[in-house]
């Protein structure tokens, strides 16, 4: 698999099929929507198992929040990942967003929003950066975000000295955890309103907008888009500048979160973000990175883990569970696509054999002499 | 020589079926120990079909193969050197014509024995001329001393002198000297009694090369001849299947407009400093062999393929920094020949591939696309284009190439474009969709579109175009229009033949 390609899955066959009553068994076939129902499989055992911790509302809630910054770390992934570039830095990048907005507010004693968007600024910054390094310096993005992803390291090791930074401004923390109250002591969190905003802006550019259709096209074939007119180069630097700040985004609310600059909490989220990014883009598109498949995926990642927490697991077990559910969902839909495709050659050599025949017939009646013996 | 008992291979009615295409009809062939049997004809007329049949790669549907002169002890083989020679560019010729061959695990983590390689590296290659240096990658090897790398890996496991060697197209990357230095070795291998096959459309190679020519034509035999029997004007005849005097010419029933495209000197790649004037409603087309600088020009012109123009004006305004997107903002189209890789989004519907140049006037009053006029856009471009199966929500990959290019067309030609250049417009396109295409080209150019067809096919530019440059080496060998514009001109100019017939052995001397 090339490594910036999405996960092929089974639906482009049946992309071809005639829309009506089939239509509705498409969309919720188990290949397009496997997520779901892996999340329903998981939500009745746990139901079952652990009804009082796993089905009190304060769970979800909390889930609800916790997830968000993983959420937001993901689509900073997908961004320029459906441009064909592969950010690796991403965990680095959310690590010096919460650093630099905690440095901000204790050495400089800048007001937090000020903070927040100096943060945001830098995280354009980085992006523009390594889109400049990718596309004129022709570095394979693989490389050029992992050299970039060390120097940022350095950089919030640098600004941290490997401590902690106390002290934030005040009402720096309400930023990720005040919210809309529902009643109770439940409240829709800041960060669940900032994530869901950031994802319909990117699920209406990516599949609403001649922008995504650019994008998609610079992603799947990059020379024949740039002979389509589109800029590829610049839709790169774009996509990073972009990732960039979404992940500057994820790097505050974190920190506004623990209310503090912790130097480890960033690069942690690197694998999570790419794991969610890859099972995302076999939900919904039928291979394509996609926007709603990466955040259904974060969540149904989080509540198997969180169910298996629920029953006592240790700390190894979300690790463990997120490389077997994207492992399990990624040759699932190889192996439904390889069983479709010797199917098709199937087809196609039984179609030879009929050809063959026809060919034969037709030679022994235009000439019966020179008929191949059959 | 030994005695023969008889060809060393015989081919008899062979015939391969394509879905809505015969691409070999009842061939047969014989190749005799120590004879060169030179198999020419046009892009399509089955050489290559042939070649891969006898090499495996496919299978036939109907004829036989047989080796006559095959004993027990003396097993008649093939050997084929493909067209592209597959050679690892990194690594050197020891290690390309496969002497450390595996020999068992232990063998393999043993040190090589590097003297000995090199000494038998050196010997398979001395029986073909000059020897050279075995130790650096191939990659910084003469063309022709990789052709010979190319030769000497055929013939592994050559036993005895009366084999078959199949060369496909072996000249395509060689200068002049160095196609002498693969002929000698060719012969030389005849003069030890192999049969050789040798596959071109460079006719005047085959004249030189050959003692005995087959000549293919839309899959059919037409000629089997000694050497010495065929003179340049008529091969060509037998390649085009036109004759000389009775030949279709180009156009003259077009009327045209203003200059649009207008070139003066472009410089690039082989492009030594080519004029290109086009008028609207005008197709101009650009022939060569290859190598000639055909290929880049329309790339070139459009931007894709970085090149200089000492002027380079578009409907009148001057057009110095060019860019695909720029282009397209001028009113230029381009449609590349490889369409899988270039003209298209493989992964893409065939809707997302027709409306990817211009999506402007499809969206709505919040940046968004407007979809149902996107659906029904592709909906009157798939039946205008009679696009097969009509569904515009099929990915593209899953259409036939003929149905390919028709959408690689309308997502050209829906905004009427003023430049239009074509790269091999129909290859690999069945009769039907061509017919199709070319129907499209002449409507583009009655709509006022400046036209440039590039193509390898004589056939397709007389059908086509008003008027015809050929480049011969980067630079304009002629231009043909009118009663000139034949297929028979074409080829002869291509390979710079028409001299030859004029001035009596001076060949290279025309600018």
């Amino acid at each position: 698999m090339k490594k910036t390609e999405a996960i092929p899955t089974a639906t482009e066959g049946t992309k071809t099929a005639p829309t009506g009553g089939g239509s509705w068994r498409r969309i919720l076939s188990f290949r397009n929507i496997s997520a779901i129902y892996i999340f329903v499989v998981i939500f009745a055992l746990f139901a079952i198992i652990t009804p009082k911790t796993f089905l009190a509302p304060g769970t979800w809630v909390l889930l609800l929040d916790e997830q968000t910054i993983t959420v937001l770390a993901a689509l900073a992934v997908l961004i320029p990942l459906n441009v064909a570039v592969f950010n690796l830095a991403i965990g680095a990048e959310v690590g010096f967003a919460v650093i630099l907005v905690a440095v901000l507010q204790v050495q400089l004693q800048l007001p937090w929003p000020l903070a927040v968007l100096f943060a945001l600024a830098a995280g354009a910054l980085i992006g523009t950066i390594s889109g400049l390094i990718i596309t004129k310096l022709r570095i394979d993005s693989f490389i050029a975000t992992l050299g970039m992803s060390s120097l940022l390291t350095a950089g919030l090791v640098l600004m941290s000295g490997q401590r902690q930074i106390l002290g934030l401004g005040d009402g720096f923390r309400d930023f990720a955890t005040g919210g809309i109250p529902l009643g109770g002591t439940f409240k829709i969190t800041w960060p669940v309103i900032i994530m869901l905003a950031v994802a319909f802006v990117l699920w209406y550019v990516m599949e609403k907008t001649p922008l995504g259709r650019r994008m998609y096209a610079a992603g799947f074939n990059p020379d024949g888009a740039r002979l389509s007119g589109v800029n590829v180069s610049r839709l790169q630097i774009g996509s990073l500048v972009a990732g960039g700040m979404v992940a500057a985004l994820a790097g505050t609310l974190l920190a506004s979160r623990i209310n503090a600059g912790d130097p480890t909490v960033g690069p942690n989220l690197l694998l999570p973000a790419l794991t969610a990014v890859f099972l995302g883009s076999t939900q919904f598109k039928g291979g394509r990175f996609n926007v709603w498949g990466t955040v259904v995926s974060v969540y149904v990642l989080a509540v198997g883990v969180k169910g298996l927490q629920l029953l006592g697991a240790t700390d190894w077990v979300e690790n463990a569970f997120n490389g077997l559910a994207l492992l399990g969902a990624v040759a699932l839909s190889r192996w439904e696509r390889t069983s479709k495709r010797s199917a098709a050659i199937k087809r196609a050599t039984t179609f030879g054999r009929k050809a063959r025949a026809e060919l034969a017939e037709q030679q022994a009646a235009d000439d019966p002499d020179r008929a191949p013996k059959a | 020589m030994t005695v023969t008992t008889g060809p060393l291979l015989r081919v008899t009615g062979m015939i391969k079926e394509f879905p809505g295409l015969r691409a070999l009809d009842d061939v047969s062939l014989e190749v005799d120990a120590g004879e060169i049997v030179a198999v020419v004809g046009h892009n399509g007329s089955g050489k290559s079909t042939l070649v891969k049949i006898l090499a495996g790669v496919y299978a036939k549907d109907a004829g036989e193969i047989e080796f006559p002169a095959s004993t027990p002890d003396e097993e008649t083989q093939l050997h084929i050197i493909h067209q592209d020679l597959g050679l690892a560019m990194q690594l050197n010729a020891i290690e390309n014509l496969g002497i450390p061959k595996y020999k068992g695990f232990a063998a393999s983590l043993s040190p090589s024995p590097v003297k000995r390689e090199m000494a038998e590296a050196r010997q398979l290659i001395s029986r073909f001329g000059e020897p050279f240096d075995v130790t650096v990658p191939v990659g910084e090897l003469a063309p022709a001393q990789r052709s010979i790398i190319g030769i000497a890996r055929a013939l592994d496991g050559w036993q005895h002198p009366r084999n078959i060697l199949i060369l496909d197209e072996p000249t395509e990357a060689l200068h002049a000297s160095e196609v002498r230095v693969l002929f000698d070795a060719v012969k030389k291998l005849a003069a030890e009694g192999a049969g050789i096959i040798f596959i071109s459309h460079r006719l005047d190679e085959v004249l030189e090369l050959a003692d005995r020519i087959v000549v293919l034509r839309d899959g059919k035999k037409v000629a089997d001849e000694p050497r010495a029997g065929i003179e340049h004007e008529h091969l060509v005849e037998l390649v085009t299947g036109v004759h000389a005097g009775e030949a279709e010419t180009g156009r003259t029933d077009r009327t045209h407009g203003e200059v649009v495209l207008d070139i003066e000197g472009l410089w690039g790649e082989v492009l030594d400093g080519i004029d290109l004037t086009v008028h609207a409603g005008e197709v101009v087309g650009v022939a060569g062999v290859l190598g000639s600088g055909r290929e880049a020009l329309p790339a070139m012109v459009f931007g894709s393929i970085l090149a200089a123009a000492d002027e380079f004006t578009v409907s009148g305004d001057s057009y110095v920094k060019r860019s695909p997107a720029a282009s397209i903002k001028r009113g230029m189209a381009f449609v590349p020949g490889d369409r899988g890789r270039y003209g298209a989004i493989r992964d893409f519907t065939a809707r997302e591939n027709m409306t990817l140049p211009e999506m402007q006037s499809l969206t709505n009053a919040v940046f968004g696309l407007n979809v149902r006029k996107e659906k029904e856009l592709a909906r009157e471009l798939v039946a205008k284009y009679d696009v097969r199966p009509p569904r515009p929500e099929q990915l593209f990959k899953q259409f036939s190439g003929g149905n390919q290019q028709k959408i690689v067309f309308s997502k050209w030609l829906r905004n009427d474009p003023s430049v239009l250049l074509l790269e091999e417009p129909t290859q690999g396109v069945d009769i039907g969709a061509k017919q199709a295409l070319y129907d499209a080209i002449d409507d583009a150019a009655a709509r006022g579109a400046a036209v440039v067809v590039c193509s390898s096919e004589a056939k397709e530019l007389v059908r086509l175009c008003d008027r015809v440059l050929v480049l011969r080496d980067g630079r304009v060998a002629a231009e043909l229009s009118g009663e000139e514009l034949t297929e028979t001109r074409l080829v002869l100019e291509g390979y710079g033949l028409a001299d030859e017939n004029e001035f009596v052995g001076g060949s290279e001397e025309q600018q």
